[in-house]
Formats: structure tokens, sequence, C-alpha cells
């Protein structure tokens, strides 16, 4: 078999790292948050490359069908991901929140006071 | 302290009908400095307020009650005040209880006082699931601090020039009343509530859904037994 879910998988990674890094070449997505998911590239590529240790790791498991360990992996990886994405937000959520404070206390300050006319 | 320099906060989100009326109000029964934290309103809250004489901040967009009333103590922090009073901008603060609520950090050095409306029997009504959920925290406080607060909602308070430093730094965003209780009795601090009347909304309407009160329950609740889990010990 060719063209089996091990192929699949080391095509996906493969392609995954070429825009990883391309995202990160233009400017698009910031190297320290590219760490985790290169690193997700390459551990992915690395499984897929070895079925017999995923298999192994299958066994030890109880895992019927070897490839779902490739599945597992990925599931787990993007939910701690998602984990850091929204630890993250947190951090910006609390830095606006003062930004839109200290910018409200300065424009009083400075005399600079235009109101927010919206309606 | 002979001459303490007051501030009252006046967080107000859309009130442009209650506003001018409660500035009035503050300014006839005391010589405090008036802070009008206007929370990114869409209606004419802020000019209302400038008319009537008074310092306005004018948060670019709405941040919530607890990220307003932060920005008036991050001013009253930068500006050196002694104490800061709280009084929402929605009118239901009488502001003829100011000096009840000052005068207690004054002459007996408490840390914060809260205007309650449950201390003595008083002629405010409210609905039953608003009491259901006071009582509630209330046992709740009592169970994770060990000490009563009846009325741990009210946004009617004042507090001394430690906790204005406190706050500055670090405050709640939303649904902050109960959760700041937590903190400062785990901190070690004094919180007496004094009596007050608090009367119906002069204007604007109640931000509070059913939907939103579950919502509110589950998160301050969670709020507060996480404050169990950060560390003790004086501010």
């Amino acid at each position: 078999m060719i063209f089996n879910v091990y192929m699949l998988s080391i095509a996906f990674s493969i392609l995954f790292l070429i825009i990883i890094i391309e995202l990160v070449r233009k400017n698009r997505l910031l190297e320290k948050y590219s760490l985790l998911w290169i690193l997700f590239g390459i551990m992915l590529l690395a499984l897929s490359i070895t079925p017999a240790f995923i298999e192994a790791i299958a066994r030890l498991m109880d895992i019927k069908y070897a490839p779902s360990v490739l599945f597992l992996f990925g599931m787990v990886y993007v939910v701690i991901y998602n984990l850091h994405i929204t630890v993250v937000l947190s951090k910006q959520s609390q830095q606006i929140t003062r930004l839109n404070q200290e910018i409200a206390i300065l424009k009083e300050k400075t005399g600079d006071f235009k109101t927010n006319d919206k309606a | 302290m002979i001459d303490p320099k007051v501030l009252v906060i006046i967080p107000a989100f859309n009130e442009e009908k209650s506003i001018a009326g409660v500035i009035r109000e503050v300014k006839g029964n005391c010589k405090a400095d008036i802070l009008v934290v206007d929370d990114g309103s869409t209606d004419s809250t802020a000019q209302v307020a400038l008319k009537e004489g008074v310092k306005v901040v004018s948060l670019p967009f709405n941040l919530g009650i607890g990220g307003a009333v932060q920005t008036g103590y991050i001013y009253a922090n930068e500006n050196n005040y002694d104490i800061a009073v709280q009084v929402d901008g929605d009118g239901q603060h009488d502001p003829s209880y100011l000096d009840e609520l000052v005068a207690p950090i004054l002459n007996e050095k408490y840390d914060m006082v809260i205007g309650s409306r449950y201390v003595q029997e008083t002629s405010y009504k409210s609905t039953l699931s608003r009491r259901v959920g006071m009582v509630f925290f209330s046992w709740l406080l009592y169970f994770l601090t060990g000490k009563r607060i009846k009325d741990t909602t009210s946004g009617f308070r004042a507090v001394n020039r430690k906790i204005i430093r406190y706050f500055s730094s670090s405050y709640p965003t939303d649904y902050p009343e109960v959760d700041v209780i937590v903190r400062l009795f785990r901190k070690n601090c004094t919180i007496l509530e004094v009596p007050v009347e608090m009367k119906e909304r002069q204007g604007g309407k109640s931000s509070i859904t059913p939907l939103k009160s579950i919502y509110y329950l589950i998160k301050v609740s969670l709020a507060l037994l996480i404050n169990i889990l950060r560390s003790r010990g004086a501010l």
C-alpha cells in the first residue's frame, strides 16, 4: 500500500511546516507563537515516518487501530495549544483594559477631552 | 489626617438621564472631588457630566463596571487621594450617607466601609431572585472567610489609601463586588457595613437578565473559590 494514513500524515506535516515558516517569513505569525506549531509539525512528521514506533505505542495502550495514535496525538496537542492561546488572550485582554483606562485618564489630564459622540 | 482628600468615583454607562441629579446630590452632601467614569457610553453621559463641572474620564470603549471603577482607583492613586468612595451613576445610592461611609475610615481606621441595604430594615425592595442571591453570597463568604457581610453586592463603598493603591493595581473586571470582599478579608483588611437607604434607579435599566443572573452566580462563585487558593497575608 503506497498511499496510506502514514503517507498522508507525512505529506500533511511537511506542508504544514512549510505553511508555518511561510507565515513567519511574511510576518503574519510571530516567532514565539510559531514555536509550538513547528514543534507540532516536527513531532507529527517523526511519528509518521516511524510506523513501528506508533504500533508499539498502540500495543502498549491497547489501541486496536494503530494510526489512531496519530489522531490522539493531534487532538491532545490541539487542546493544549488552545489552552495556550486562551492564556495569551487573557493576558492581552488585561493589557487592553489597562491601556483603555490609561488613555482615558491621560485624555482628561491633557485636557484633550473629546467626548465619544457616537449618538 | 486633618483634612483628608476624598474622591467620589461615579461609574456611569448610558446614564444621561440620572447622572446630573447624582452629581448635584453628591455636591450637596460633601466637598469631595468628583470623578465621573464614563464607561464608553453611547449617549451623552459624558457631556452632561462635563456640564455639571466635574472631572470626567471617558473610556474609549465599554469595560464593564469593574474596569470602570478601577479607572477611578487608578486616578485616585495617581492623584494621592486618601479616601475614595464609589457611588453608582444610576441614582440608586443616596449621597446623604457619604459622611457615614467616610467617618469609620477616618475615626476607626477601617479599610473599607460598605453601604448596606440589609443591616437594618429599610424601605428597599428587591426581587426574590436578588434576595436569594444575596443570602447565597453572604453564606458563601462566611463559609470561605468566616466573616459576615450582609450586602455583599452593594457598590456603595468607601476605601482608604491602602486599598486605593491595591485596587489600582488589581481589580476584577466584571462582577467585582463580592470578589473584592473576599480578597480584602484574605489580605487581613477590615470591612464595616453601615446601613443605608437605597432608592429605585432614577433612569436607564438594570443590566441583569435571568440568564445573566445564573452566569453571574456561577462566575462569582468560581472567582471566590479561586481566591481561596491565592496567597494570604497583609497588603
